[in-house]
């Protein structure tokens, strides 16, 4: 019917600029244009041989671990107050930790920047990157954490309790087996979308610049292209291969709690 | 039942929500008031002035092209809201009414991971897509249909357009996703019981209860777009910059962090008061149909 | 019998919202004991302040002679099954029952596995050690739920509604089992249910609830028999009202009734009216009856006409109109060979007897 032909050509023109990736990355030319010339793997030689790069990959790296680790915490208490009982104010305090979505990027990493270098008068650093990523990613970590705190019933830390546990040993052995998978897909959203941020690192990068970043200094020279077209090969595998293993892990939690699948992380 | 729920269980969630609550405030809020402050004040090279003055707004409203940046920035951010929400909703509504529950969340999962892979890279491929000597151009001159390059699909506003509504289609699915999902099915059923077309149905009962859903979605959209500063300056060319690349250009080239702030400010409060403006009167539409 | 659990003047305050207003009551060693009434009447409350998890606003709270104010709910001598179960979806049925054998360190693996398999045994799930929790049904749950609880050897087991989950044959079906596991197991059962049909069937005793204080206590005949007011009256079974006028009291009670005439009652059918005036005179359906063609009886009857008819296989509830009253008096038959079912709109005769009269305010 005309509704799937539509979607399914809407997910070709959603896929289309990726597909490419792979096209000119093992293509032997320093263009990217048609026709296609041979068969390389010299451009993900390069990848290899370039120590500036390795320096960014570091960088980034520890920046989206430690952000994923931290959103996630934050993530955690909120998800979990959300699914407790009303306090004043709940709807409109829960709206505005969430409101970091719906904030351009560019105006949080003006703010944090004036913030910092104007009126602290700190320098910049991989931690103030990481206090931005976390302000940003913690509304998505709570997203996800919602879906799995709430599908738990509020009895099972009562039961638990009831049984010989203390509060926060009941949180232990029931509530954390239960929202793990929620918790392992929050870690790896917060990794991914740390690890692809751009704007908030371009303003806030001390002296080392992050991975996105350093892709954005070499699109200035035309001779690189090919070699960033590698690197985005490469980054856009490991990003799928990682939102694969959270999509997995999220519906084998739900299996686990017994409870049906009602579409995403939503 | 919930009100009588413990009073001590409604302190411990309280308590729980202080570290994310405070980190926001600290993080968010607290810069955000000091960036409205710094758009008062004034900056020579390193040096901050810190007597209130009106200056850059004056300044802002005075000078023709932050006028002309800010109405660009705003008729792209509409477009792209437009377009990608109008291209959304389709795919939305196939995935909810057509798609059997199990594989549901497959289709979402394979809509939304484009989205998660890196954004640089994504707007850099269009602008290799649309180029010159792009994988469009020259494709199209390989297969012989044109003889030129197409010119008017890069480095200007229409390959902003076109590659920022590729960027938050998922954006705008989703939220209309979920609200076409919260929709009773039996409602539907019932409309058409009572002699309305599949057509009708649709604009009388299934539009208006997805609402919700779409302002949400055109709000997702619109508002981050006025802040996107990596697509003009990758597609942009002269004519295609934005407000968000001015601001850019004030606090780290000109070193004039106040009068970005005031930019920022006054895109801000463009775009708050549009989108306000946009719920309310969906508001009264939705009303008026009841 | 020993009283295990006393409540005394116990108060709970939610803010503004008075939950339990000065409770106070004893439960014995043994006993099967019941919180019923409606929704919203603080018996859940109740027996959450007895399992811990709500504190009491004033009031003293003690099992087995010791007060249990500031002792959480872990380090208490009860044990709860919940409305919901709670059973924990990511274990097995035997790790969900061991639950609380953990912080054992005096026992072995051996020694908890068999208790494990001493308690599935107990609640009829032998075998089922292995498999996992979320898979089972809701009768089966809630069985776990039970030796999970039962294995911790408490002194008092607390059901919040147990049976309210299930469809009405697993309903009838738990009832009895909870009734012979009780007896076997021989500790203190509390039980809190809005149905008064199961709490009359299990308990020895009951504490009807209204608005956060006890209407009456009593076993489940007593209440049936003599509600102490017309609330209870009202909330146990089925009960006829009609008007009356008491003419006299001293140690037998004269009164007109909307109906019926004049006839007199003896004291103990007087729980709460004891002077004379307007009152209101509550009579069982099952101790009206209708007068059949070709029978004869030696009490006293009033005519009337037969209103609505519902039959139930086993009974026939007949709503009757008598002369004088307006609101038909519902009268339950047992279905006889050789009764008739009669029509709507038929002539009826209906049997009554004093006696079984009770006077309400």
């Amino acid at each position: 019917m005309s509704l799937r032909i539509y979607a399914i050509a809407y997910l070709i023109f959603l896929y289309a600029p990726i597909a490419l990736l792979p096209v000119f990355a093992f293509n032997d030319a320093t263009i990217i244009a048609f026709p296609l010339s041979g068969f390389t793997t010299n451009w993900f030689g390069e990848l290899w041989t370039n120590t500036s790069l390795h320096t960014a990959v570091k960088n980034s790296v520890f920046i989206a671990v430690m952000t994923a680790i931290l959103s996630t915490l934050l993530g955690v208490c909120a998800a979990r107050a959300g699914a407790m009982a009303h306090f004043p104010l709940k709807a409109g305090i829960m709206g505005f930790i969430m409101l970091p979505l719906v904030l351009p990027e560019i105006i949080v990493a003006v703010s944090l920047l004036v913030v910092v270098v104007q009126i602290f008068d700190l320098g910049l650093s991989n931690w103030t990157i990481i206090s931005a990523h976390v302000l940003i990613c913690t509304p998505f970590c709570i997203a996800i954490l919602n879906g799995a705190f709430q599908n738990l019933d509020p009895s099972m830390e009562e039961a638990a309790m009831d049984l010989g546990e203390t509060r926060f040993g009941a949180f232990r052995s029931v509530t954390l087996p239960l929202v793990m998978p929620g918790i392992i897909s929050s870690m790896l959203i917060a990794f991914t979308i740390s690890l692809d941020e751009f704007i908030i690192a371009f303003f806030l990068s001390g002296v080392s610049p992050t991975m996105p970043v350093y892709i954005w200094g070499l699109l200035r020279f035309p001779a690189s292209l090919p070699v960033v077209m590698a690197l985005g090969t490469i980054l856009v595998a490991l990003s799928i291969l990682l939102l694969t293993i959270a999509e997995i892990l999220r519906r084998r939690g739900m299996a686990r709690a017994g409870v049906a699948d009602k579409g995403g992380f939503l | 039942m919930l009100k009588r729920r413990n009073i001590s269980e409604s302190q411990r969630s309280a308590l729980l929500i202080s570290p994310p609550f405070l980190y926001a405030l600290v993080l968010m809020a607290f810069p955000l008031a000091a960036i409205f402050l710094f758009s008062f004040w004034t900056q020579d090279f390193m040096d901050v002035d810190t007597t209130f003055t009106l200056d850059n707004y004056r300044e802002i409203f005075e000078k023709p092209i932050y006028g002309a940046l800010l109405q660009r920035s705003l008729f792209v951010s509409t477009c792209v809201t437009v377009v990608t929400v109008i291209l959304a909703f389709p795919v939305a509504y196939f995935v909810s009414f057509h798609v059997r529950a199990e594989r549901k969340s497959l289709w979402l999962f394979l809509i939304t991971i484009p989205f998660w892979t890196s954004y640089l890279i994504r707007v850099f491929l269009w602008k290799v897509i649309l180029g010159f000597n792009g994988v469009i151009n020259t494709g199209l001159i390989n297969i012989g249909l044109i003889e030129e390059p197409l010119t008017f699909i890069l480095y200007n506003v229409n390959a902003v357009i076109i590659t920022l509504a590729h960027a938050f289609a998922p954006f705008a699915i989703l939220p209309i996703f979920v609200a076409l999902e919260k929709i009773d099915r039996s409602l539907l059923e019932a409309a058409q019981d009572l002699g309305e077309s599949k057509m009708m149905t649709f604009f009388r009962v299934t539009l208006p209860l997805a609402m919700p859903g779409v302002v949400a979605a055109v709000l997702i959209v619109f508002i981050p777009t006025i802040g996107d500063y990596v697509t003009p300056e990758l597609m942009g060319g002269a004519g295609g910059k934005l407000i968000a690349n001015m601001i850019q250009t004030q606090f780290l080239a000109l070193n004039n962090a106040p009068l970005g702030a005031a930019l920022a400010i006054v895109a801000m409060v463009c775009v708050t008061a549009i989108a306000l403006v946009f719920v309310l009167l969906n508001r009264r539409w939705l009303r008026g149909r009841s | 019998m020993t009283a295990l659990i006393t409540l005394e003047g116990v108060n709970k305050h939610y803010g503004d919202y008075h939950a339990l207003r000065d409770i106070d009551l004893t439960i014995d060693e043994g006993e099967f004991f019941s919180l019923l009434g409606p929704s919203g009447c603080g018996k859940t409350t109740l027996l959450r302040t007895i399992a811990g998890f709500e504190s009491v606003s004033s009031g003293l709270v003690a099992i087995s002679g010791k007060d249990m104010a500031g002792v959480p709910a872990n380090l208490r001598p009860t044990n709860m099954v919940f409305q919901s179960y709670a059973i924990f979806p990511h274990l097995s049925v035997a790790d969900n029952v061991a639950f609380g054998l953990r912080k054992r360190t005096d026992l072995n693996k051996q020694a908890k596995e068999a208790l494990v398999a001493d308690a599935l045994d107990m609640v009829g799930l032998d075998g089922y050690g292995k498999r996992a929790a979320h898979a089972l049904s809701g009768g089966q749950r809630q069985r776990v739920a039970l030796a999970r609880a039962l294995i911790l050897k408490p002194k008092v087991l607390l059901l919040d509604e147990p049976l309210s989950a299930l469809d009405k044959k697993m309903r009838e079906q738990m009832q009895v089992e909870l009734m012979r596991l009780q007896r076997h197991v021989g500790i203190t059962f509390i039980l809190v249910t809005h149905d008064q049909e199961e709490a009359l069937v299990m308990s020895d005793r009951i504490a009807v609830m209204f608005e956060g204080h006890i209407g009456q206590l009593a076993d489940a005949e007593t209440l049936y028999r003599r509600p102490r007011n017309r609330q209870v009256a009202e909330f146990i079974g089925k009960m006829n009202f009609l008007e009356a006028d008491v003419t006299a009291m001293g140690d037998t009670i004269s009164l007109q009734v909307q109906g019926l005439g004049g006839l007199q009652i003896t004291p103990e059918q007087s729980p709460e009216v004891s002077e004379a005036g307007q009152a209101v005179v509550g009579i069982r359906p099952e101790t009206l009856g209708i007068l059949f063609e070709g029978e004869t009886t030696d009490r006293k009857l009033a005519e009337g006409v037969v209103d609505e008819v519902v039959y139930y296989g086993d009974m026939t509830y007949y709503d009757v109109r008598i002369t004088g009253v307006e609101r038909p008096l519902n009268i339950a038959m047992k279905n006889i060979i050789g009764q008739p079912v009669l029509d709507v709109g038929a002539p009826a005769q209906v049997i009554w007897d004093e006696r079984s009269l009770v006077l309400l305010k």
